[in-house]
């Protein structure tokens, strides 16, 4: 058995929570009966201090440190300090982080599979390994967005089966309501809506709107999942789309789809191009469901027993071998940035309004036009208003921020030159102005389309905004031209400001039914960055999309298909690894003794 | 021009002040939402640039910091929390330490153990002046009062000795502080070989100078009034009651108790309450930390509010004492009064915080000075404002 001399082993618990090492003198038990010459020390009730580390380091005559605990990274610069003042070789100094490898408190035994093969010197993937189980050829997609369209429709073309949740009334996701995609310029609705009715037309596809996620159990290959699907109230078979409850429907609320620009009915379709193309009802803007009275759709309907208003909501459980989690993104709430003058001045706009403002569906038919005021004071886009004649767009809004999001959202600066354009294809005369800090076009592409959009006259200003007031009727919008070195107060008609990408609601409540994890910056986390970046640490259960991270609509095609691809993997091969956590500690240490009797051929 | 470069400026400036200045990734949020950068004194972002270079030079010949009195919006909107404010409260303590010939300025800012020390040092002589000097001289303390009820404080402390030490302590710090300002003035003005000024614009700006000191009007314009309100009121307070002290002490500092409404104490309780209104304000905001103006608090900070707050408070002791005919107490609270207050003056004023009353109104007048600069004859270059980058 291999020995390591002057080699401290110090578990950390600087938190004190004592949730990972609850029994410490137990794992240096183990610990040493691993390995007798390591020298093991626990800090946790004490506090840490670069004087007593020196001290032991000194003392001991250490040459190597091993650092474990839930998150001893957060130590490391102060042990690799001691071990530099101690003239000592500050590289050696390696970490054993729990909550790297997914181990959850109260797993004390993966804690010693993780200590062997880091005392052993052996990878604890290969020490680790799972079995294989049979898998369940159904496979459950959340979220019905270009990448839940795209993983179902992958899977469904090899002929599997797929159930897709999607949590609103049609499937689509945000790229419905975009106008135009970066850097082609093509349509966004053309590339999306085929997909959408070949979706909702594919025998293996089992779609489920207006649904939810609420409970999941079971292991990879077989998870059973409790699915929440909230009542249509439209009879999805009987209903022929006729819109004639709309009509009569007197409740009318912002629509969700047009980013709040024009108003819907409780009884609605989301937008004309939707999947399924029926009818459904909000019950929060209802007024039947509200109060009681009202039922004016349901006599409007033509079809007998097409509307029911006191459907109930119903829970079904399914099967399935494999889940993708395509949840997407939420933008950024736009409000929360004071200097910005959002909701506060009606011609402050967010992108996703513009877009659908830019768009033929839009609230006025794809012409740009200032938002007025109604005559009860709500803004609103019409027609009547004039046209800008100066609009400013505002990069990085939310991100790159620490006081929002450290994170770059990776799309703003394409999709913003690509507002740029669509302005000045729609007003020639128009003066735009983009305000950026860094401009980020990376694709394929992307930087010939930055160039194309220089020589288009826009005026493209460094610095980012500082803040936006408003003074007779116009916007003035202040920032710092760095390139030039002097303040800039612009005078527009509208200012748009680029969102950047958040994690959707809910991430947090489905990472703790699914077991996967979720990132500092609330995205889900992947299994390894680089080497497969849809897997995560729960077997079975792939993220894709948004989901994982800020990217734009090509690369969560691609993502989609990943997982598709990952999905239909397993399937064929008929089986999966079981869950990571339940490998024992026996087969660890055999599989370790294995691997110590191949003779390495040596460096 | 040569142009050096210091490429350790960035951590002799953290013992001025906290900051992640190197953080900087140059949007120009902080220029472009301060109320008071305008073309050709652009800051605070300007002045990280020169930072991060370490164009020591440059830093000192600029102007800029002291047009910055800290609202605090640059920091808190800063997209990489570099905390651009702090950076040029940071450069006003650095840019104090490089007036300063003596040297001491930079040891005091730096340095507890010699600020301390100091102080400790001038608190006992004061202590040793009125303990064994004036007795030797026949001023003695009594527990007696005047036929009137009045504490013989003229007999323990005779006004016109007193007097002509604050002349004297006066004339020192005005010395220091006048050359400090010269130095200034050489590094802003005329340094600049490249342009001149004239001795015209020298004297028609010159107004500019009494007016910023009097009002502060940019500070008005610079966040929320408050700010504006309670330090003009500090500062009013202390001027009346410094031209009280050093100029009119003997008719200030009488035995007799006068009525309330008499200048001489009406003066005074107006003095009093600008001074503890605008300490108790500061005192408040920097332990509650709220304010971004507030949040960072230097050790020089601190020791100035400290002692401040002590010789207002010790004042008021001695005027409590005096007028309810207390003696010994009113004898003790004096000696406090002065052990506290002259260490202050004499380090705070020349070497610290409190040479802003001179550095600020100067810069004001030295940025319009800038701003009239006219190239020498021969010269091609620009002058200083008009130039970019």
């Amino acid at each position: 058995m291999k020995t390591r001399q002057n080699t401290g082993l110090f578990f950390l618990d600087p938190a004190q929570q004592k949730s990972y090492l609850p029994d410490y003198k137990e794992l240096g038990k183990y610990v040493l009966s691993l390995d007798p010459a390591l020298q093991v020390w626990f800090y946790g009730d004490s506090p840490l201090t670069e004087k007593s580390i020196r001290e032991v380091i000194l003392a001991r005559n250490l040459d190597q440190l091993i650092l474990a605990g839930e998150m001893p990274g957060l130590m490391k610069p102060m042990f690799v300090k001691c071990m530099e003042k101690e003239h000592k070789d500050g590289t050696q100094v390696c970490l054993v982080s729990f909550r790297d490898y997914g181990i959850q408190p109260g797993q004390e035994d993966r804690i010693r599979q993780l200590l062997a093969c880091v005392i052993m010197d052996v990878p604890y993937p290969f020490a680790a390994k799972p079995d294989e189980v049979p898998v369940n050829p159904a496979t459950l997609v959340i979220g019905g967005g270009i990448t839940g369209i795209q993983a179902a429709l992958e899977i469904a073309y090899a002929n599997f089966p797929v159930y897709l949740v999607e949590k609103s009334g049609t499937i689509g996701g945000k790229m419905a309501t975009f106008d135009k995609t970066f850097p082609t310029l093509d349509c966004a609705a053309c590339i999306l809506t085929p997909k959408m009715v070949e979706l909702n037309q594919h025998p293996d596809i089992h779609l489920m709107t207006c649904a939810e996620v609420t409970g999941v159990s079971g292991a990879p290959g077989n998870y059973r999942v409790r699915i929440l699907k909230r009542a249509r109230k439209v009879n999805l078979n009987t209903c022929i789309g006729c819109g004639t409850c709309a009509e009569k429907c007197p409740a009318s609320v912002p629509s969700e789809f047009d980013a709040g620009t024009t108003t819907r009915k409780a009884i609605y379709i989301p937008f004309p191009q939707a999947v399924p193309n029926k009818y459904m009802v909000d019950p929060t803007a209802c007024i039947y469901l509200k109060t009681g009275k009202c039922k004016a759709c349901v006599k409007a309907c033509p079809v007998p027993d097409c509307i029911n208003l006191d459907a109930p909501d119903e829970t079904v459980e399914i099967t399935v071998g494999n889940i993708i989690v395509a949840t997407g993104y939420r933008p950024f709430d736009a409000g929360r940035i004071p200097q910005y003058g959002y909701g506060k001045f009606p011609n402050v706009v967010t992108s996703l309004e513009f877009e659908r403002l830019l768009n033929a569906s839009g609230p006025t038919g794809g012409d740009i036009h200032l938002r007025g005021k109604d005559k009860k004071g709500i803004p609103v886009f019409t027609t009547d208003e004039p046209k800008p004649e100066k609009i400013a767009i505002v990069h990085c809004v939310g991100s790159r921020d620490k006081n929002y999001n450290p994170y770059c959202s990776r799309v703003c600066c394409m999709y913003s030159l690509k507002l740029a354009h669509l302005i000045l294809d729609k007003l020639p005369d128009a003066e735009v102005f983009e305000y950026f800090i860094d401009m980020r076009a990376f694709g394929k592409g992307y930087e010939e389309f930055y160039e194309r959009i220089k020589e288009e006259n826009v005026n493209i200003i460094r610095g980012k905004t500082a803040k936006v007031e408003e003074s007779n009727g116009k916007l003035l919008i202040r920032g710092e031209d760095i390139l030039k070195g002097e303040v800039v107060v612009q005078k527009v008609d509208m200012v748009v400001l680029s969102v950047g990408m958040e994690p959707s609601d809910g991430t947090f409540e489905l990472a703790k039914m699914l077991n996967i994890n979720v990132s500092e910056d609330g995205w889900f986390q992947e299994y390894d960055y680089n080497a497969s970046p849809t897997d995560t640490l729960h077997g079975g259960v792939m993220i894709a999309g948004t989901c994982q991270g800020p990217r734009d609509i090509p690369d969560c095609v691609a993502h989609g298909s990943s997982a598709a691809a990952c999905v239909i993997r397993s399937i064929m091969k008929g089986s999966i690894p079981e869950d990571i956590r339940e490998v024992t500690l026996k087969r660890v240490e055999e599989n370790i003794k294995k691997m110590l009797e191949v003779k390495h051929p040596g460096p | 021009m040569s142009t050096r470069v210091n490429p350790d400026l960035r951590n002799e400036l953290l013992k001025f002040g906290i900051g992640d200045w190197n953080a900087c990734y140059h949007c120009g949020n902080c220029t472009a939402i301060c109320p008071l950068s305008e073309t050709g004194f652009l800051f605070p972002r300007k002045k990280i640039r020169l930072m991060q270079m370490g164009l020591e030079d440059k830093l000192a010949s600029s102007v800029e910091p002291w047009l910055c009195y800290y609202c605090g919006d640059c920091s808190e909107t800063c997209p990489r929390e570099a905390n651009p404010g702090e950076l040029m409260m940071s450069l006003r303590r650095y840019l104090t330490s490089v007036y300063d010939w003596t040297g001491l300025s930079k040891k005091f800012y730096t340095s507890e153990v010699w600020e301390l020390s100091f102080i400790l040092a001038m608190a006992a002589m004061v202590v040793v002046f009125f303990l064994k000097f004036l007795p030797a001289m026949g001023y003695t303390f009594t527990r007696e009062l005047t036929t009137e009820g009045g504490v013989k404080i003229n007999s323990f402390a005779p006004p016109d000795i007193m007097e002509m030490l604050d002349w004297i302590m006066a004339v020192i710090v005005a010395g220091l502080l006048i050359s400090n300002i010269l130095r200034m003035y050489y590094k802003i003005v005329w340094k600049y070989t490249n342009t001149k000024v004239s001795l015209w614009v020298h004297i028609r700006e010159f107004w500019r100078l009494i007016f910023n000191f009097a009002v502060q009007p940019k500070f008005s314009k610079c966040g929320s009034r408050q700010y504006w309100l309670s330090h003009w009121l500090l500062m009013s307070g202390y001027t009346i009651m410094f031209i009280l002290i050093v100029v009119y002490l003997p008719w200030f500092q009488t035995e007799k108790v006068l009525p309330w409404w008499h200048p001489q104490r009406s003066l005074g309780y107006y003095a009093t309450f600008g001074l503890l209104f605008g300490l108790i304000f500061v005192l408040v905001g920097r332990l509650r930390r709220k304010s971004v103006k507030f949040r960072f608090s230097h050790m020089s900070d601190w020791l100035f509010i400290v002692m401040l707050t002590l010789t207002v408070s010790s004042g008021i002791l001695v005027h409590l004492f005096r007028v309810n005919g207390m003696a010994m107490a009113t004898y003790v609270s004096y000696i406090f009064h002065i052990a506290i207050l002259v260490p202050m003056i004499l380090i705070e004023v020349p070497f610290s915080k409190w040479s802003h009353l001179a550095y600020r109104p100067f810069a004001v007048y030295f940025q319009q000075l800038q701003k009239y600069a006219v190239p020498r004859k021969g010269s091609k270059t620009t002058p200083l404002w008009k130039r970019s980058g």
